[in-house]
């Protein structure tokens, strides 16, 4: 699809965001978009008029999930573009709204995914946004490691 | 809900993702005794969209509850199809990973499939 065979240097500046650790990435980014968006149709459908501004950032959630899972999947220069906005807008999010529930909670009765810094699952919402975000930088810098290896070590040559 | 299925599905689910666990930490790619785990998981999911839409109507509460309890039941059977779809496009042990996250994701969702249900006692 997107990605060509490696050794053709010059075609390929970068390696895909799906190869190696980034298709793990991709799995996580798809279970946390189904997570959010199962979440914020029960919230919204039934129960919209309890916590507005808490559905309405659980729908928000969703949908950014959704457009970082595809990004990432797609991983040519667009969708990298677009994966960085959607994994940067994530990462306020999850910081705005993690730190609101505790600072305001009566503006949040009811949790979505971002609240308390993602506690109701696993804090994965806050880590994966730092780990996308890495993950974005270390594939655009790094041409020459072209070829999926398994080694993770974070060499990332300054340029 | 069928609650022996879904103890199958679950029990399975859990152990596609140790074995897939086991492979990443061996290198090992997708091969036929990971698919054969897989398809049981599959078929179970399967037969829990069956049960389920049939006894949709007995689903506790208001609309919304049916509607995200269809949802969950119809999505189910997808996840481990893409999971797979990845994991034989990557040939190192990150492959694993994406199973293992699947795996764990269909756990998840099924257990929530099971609470929805025992919402109405």
């Amino acid at each position: 699809m997107a990605d060509r065979a490696p050794g053709r240097p010059g075609e390929q500046p970068t390696r895909s965001t799906r190869s190696g650790p980034g298709v793990v990435l991709v799995a996580l980014y798809g279970l946390l978009a189904l997570a959010a968006t199962g979440r914020s149709v029960l919230q919204i459908t039934e129960y919209f008029d309890r916590a507005p501004l808490a559905y309405v950032l659980s729908a928000v959630a969703a949908v950014i999930y959704l457009v970082a899972t595809v990004a990432l999947a797609r991983g040519d220069r667009t969708s990298r573009r677009v994966a960085l906005a959607a994994i940067s807008v994530e990462l306020v999010g999850v910081l705005v709204v993690g730190l609101a529930s505790y600072l305001a909670p009566q503006a949040f009765p009811d949790k979505t995914v971002w609240s308390h810094f993602g506690s109701g699952y696993g804090y994965v919402p806050l880590v994966l946004p730092v780990l996308g975000l890495l993950w974005l930088r270390r594939t655009g810098r790094s041409p020459h490691d072209g070829d999926g290896d398994t080694a993770a070590g974070g060499r990332s040559v300054a340029a | 809900m069928f609650y022996p299925l879904t103890v199958v599905v679950f029990v399975a689910a859990l152990a596609l993702m140790g074995l897939s666990g086991w492979y990443a930490a061996r290198s090992r790619l997708v091969d036929d005794r990971l698919l054969l785990v897989g398809v049981v998981v599959e078929l179970g999911l399967l037969v829990q969209l069956v049960v389920a839409l049939v006894h949709l109507g007995d689903v506790a509460g208001g609309s919304s509850e049916q509607a995200t309890f269809t949802a969950y039941a119809v999505t189910l059977p997808f996840v481990l199809p893409a999971a797979i779809f990845l994991a034989l496009k990557e040939k190192t042990r990150w492959a694993m990973g994406v199973v293992v996250v699947g795996a764990f994701g269909i756990a998840v969702m099924t257990a929530r499939l099971q609470q929805i249900w025992n919402l109405g006692g």
